[in-house]
Order: structure tokens, then sequence, then C-alpha cells
């Protein structure tokens, strides 16, 4: 961030100079990004070496780290840049839905669309949240906390509108409603389900878990 | 079984023995088939010529720890008492008493199930037919007891539990490991209650 302000400083001096290095850092860092995203795919997280994505971006392993402090912020930014791609539209989904079954059913459906596309990454994302540090779950956990206000969000409409009881632990059911959800992949990871596959079983699961719920 | 079998027999206890403890003691990434083999006492080659794959190890691995596992149900399943969401509590809650014993090569198994360059010889976690077919049994004697209404897809409510059990392994995973089993069973107890509030007849 450091460049900013200098560049604010000496505008008068030479701004084109700097924006050129800030547009060259700019292009570094997707050079990057881009590598180390088709190398997770390929090999999984533990598999690919920061020295195997500075090889495939053609460059120094020192240029990686100067952009990258180590390989977990890197595959982090990655997913992050991810998410934001699909949260908006999540967030529209279950808007503009009328009942809950269509809000989630919207939501995630969004979700399996996005991540079905490019299911190796997914799969190397999914693997290491299950062993990674501490650190990395506290900053990954900001992320899944959005989408389950979400979600809560979504059940908390269905209560005001009537469709569910008052008394239900909207916690519980929205963490229920995310096992089925990620559970699924699964199928999609080993038995090669599509999208339409994914959210008829969701439907139903969800029939399962919002059958006593129901106003 | 001649000698040659028997010898062949005992090598590969000891590498699945070893590979287990190291799993769970250094974690699954940080562990190569070197050590395994020192730990067991065999050459880096005799664990080679019996697994393919470090993956391939582990799957083997988790299958012998199930085969324990469900010894253990099955001397404990006869003994069962309550009605059916009690009874569900109780295989879930020995899971998870069973698994948080070695909770990081549990992790592991999961986490190397996901991996995108695993070889086909690994088991995908979550595909589990014994406990499938231990749910599918506890939920139809529920039907004929008249708790569970007689008109619902049984293995989808199985599916739907099994999601839960599965990824509620995400509360010892955050914790690094250290979760008690009595926490992880009291939230899957809430959430057979909420299936279960929608199985009842009405």
């Amino acid at each position: 961030m450091s460049f900013v302000s200098v560049n604010i400083e000496s505008a008068t001096d030479s701004p084109v100079k700097l924006t050129r290095r800030a547009l060259a850092k700019q292009r570094t860092r997707e050079r990057v990004l881009a590598a180390a995203r088709s190398l997770f795919s390929e090999r999984g997280y533990e598999g690919a070496t920061i020295r195997d994505i500075a090889q495939a971006a053609g460059m120094s392993t020192g240029a990686v780290f100067a952009s990258f402090a180590d390989k977990s912020e890197l595959f982090e930014e990655i997913l992050t840049a991810d998410y934001e791609v699909i949260y908006a539209q999540m967030t529209q989904a279950s808007r503009n839905a009328k009942t809950v079954d269509e809000a989630l059913l919207g939501l995630f459906g969004v979700a399996y669309g996005f991540h079905v596309e490019q299911l190796p990454l997914l799969r190397a994302s999914i693997a290491v949240s299950w062993t990674r540090s501490e650190a990395a779950e506290r900053r990954a956990r900001g992320d899944i906390k959005h989408l389950f206000l979400l979600i809560a969000d979504a059940l908390q409409r269905a209560i005001d509108q009537g469709q569910l009881k008052k008394d239900i632990d909207v916690k519980l059911l929205a963490e229920m409603s995310w096992d089925v959800y990620v559970a699924n992949y699964r199928r999609a990871v080993y038995d090669g389900w599509s999208v339409e596959a994914l959210l008829a079983r969701l439907s139903d699961q969800l029939k399962v878990i919002f059958a006593g719920a129901r106003a | 079984m001649g000698v040659r079998t028997d010898q062949k027999a005992a090598t590969r206890e000891r590498v699945l023995e070893a590979a287990r403890d190291l799993f769970n003691e250094v974690g699954y990434d940080e562990t190569t088939i070197r050590a395994i083999a020192e730990r067991a006492g065999v050459s880096v080659g005799s664990v080679f010529t019996t697994f393919a794959s470090k993956a391939e190890v582990l799957s083997h691995v988790m299958n012998h720890r199930l085969a324990e596992l469900y010894a253990e149900l099955d001397r404990v399943a006869p003994l069962l008492r309550g009605g059916t969401a009690d009874k569900l509590c109780s295989i879930f809650a020995i899971h998870y008493e069973f698994e948080t014993r070695r909770v990081k090569l549990f992790l592991a198994h999961i986490a190397a199930s996901y991996n995108p360059n695993n070889d086909p010889g690994v088991t995908p976690y979550g595909r589990n037919p014994r406990l499938s077919q231990m749910l599918l049994d506890v939920l139809e004697e529920g039907v004929r007891k008249g708790e569970v209404r007689g008109d619902l897809d049984l293995r989808l409510i199985i599916d739907t539990l099994k999601a839960s059990y599965a990824w509620n392994y995400r509360m010892a995973a955050a914790a690094g490991g250290n979760m008690p089993a009595a926490e992880m069973s009291a939230v899957m107890d809430k959430q057979i209650a909420v299936i279960a509030e929608g199985w009842k007849p009405r």
C-alpha cells in the first residue's frame, strides 16, 4: 500500500514511472495467482510448491515471496477472490426468493454452479480445511461466517413470514443446511454428479431437515 | 499358510500399525514412506511391494480401524435401549468416542480423500455401508413401532444424518484436534432431535 502515498506526494515528479511500477507489481501478482490456481488444481495444496508455482509463472521464487508471505497466504487469496465473486450472487439469489426452500436452493445453487466448474480447486480447498493451522482456520472462518449469516437471514425471513415456527433454533438449522450442502460435493467428486443432481438431492435433504420446523 | 505368506502378512500388519501411529502423531503430509518403513522395521522396498502409495496405506489403516469399531458396535448394538432417536444418538456417540481417540488420523483421512491428485485406491470419506445399515435397522424398527412415519424415504434420512455426523468433525479440526467426543455428540443429539421432529407420525 505504500506506493499510494508516495504517488500522491510526488505526483508532480514522476507519476508515470510509479504507476508503471504499481502496474508491474499488479501483473506479477496476477501471474503468480494464475499459475498457483492451476497448480493447486492439478496437484493439490501439498503437492504444489512455491518453486513449482514460480517456475510456472516464469519468475524466481524470490519474486513470488515479494508478493506473498507464504504458500498459505497465496492459497487463501485465491479462495477469497472466488468467494467475493459468488457472495454477491448468493445474496441476490436468496433475497429474490419467495420461500425458504427457494432461498436456500438459490444460494447454494450459485455455489454449486461455481465450484463444480472448478472441482479440483474445490477439492484442494476442502482437503486443506481439515488440517490447516489454527491461524489459517481463524482467517477462513471470516468468510464462512458471512455465508452462515446469509443462511440464517433466509431462515429469519421465513419465520417473519410465517413459513417456519417461531421457536426454531435458527443457528442449528443453518448449520445442518450447510452440512448437507458441503457433504454433497462428495457426489460431484467421486460420482460425477451434475449441479442439477446435487440440487435435487439437496432439495430432498432440506425437506428432511425442515419437516418439523414448518409453521 | 506358508512361511512366506506368514511373513508377508506380518510385514503388512507392522506397516499399517507404524503408519497409523505416525499419521496421528506427526501428521499425514509430514509422514514419509521411509519413516513408516523405519518405524515398522522393514525396508522401504517391502512397503512398496505391499502398497502402491501412501494414500493407499492410509485407506487400509482406516479400513482396519473400521473393522475394530464395528466389532465394538456389534457387541453394543443389541444392548441399545430407548426410542429411535436415543438409539441413533448412541450409535453416533460411539463413533465420536472411537474416532477422537486418534482424531488427527481421522482428520488426515478426510483431508486425503478430497486431495485432487488421489489415486483410485483411496476410499472416499463418507462411504460407510456398515454405519448406513445400522442406522437403517434402527429407523425400520422405529417404523414398526410407530415412532417413525411409514411413508418416508429412510435412506434420505440416513444421508442427511450422516452429513451432519461427518461435518461435525469440523469442530475437531477447528480446535486443532482438541475436541472432546462428548461435545460433538451433544451437537449431534440436537441435530437428531431436529430430524426426529420431522419424522414423527402426525
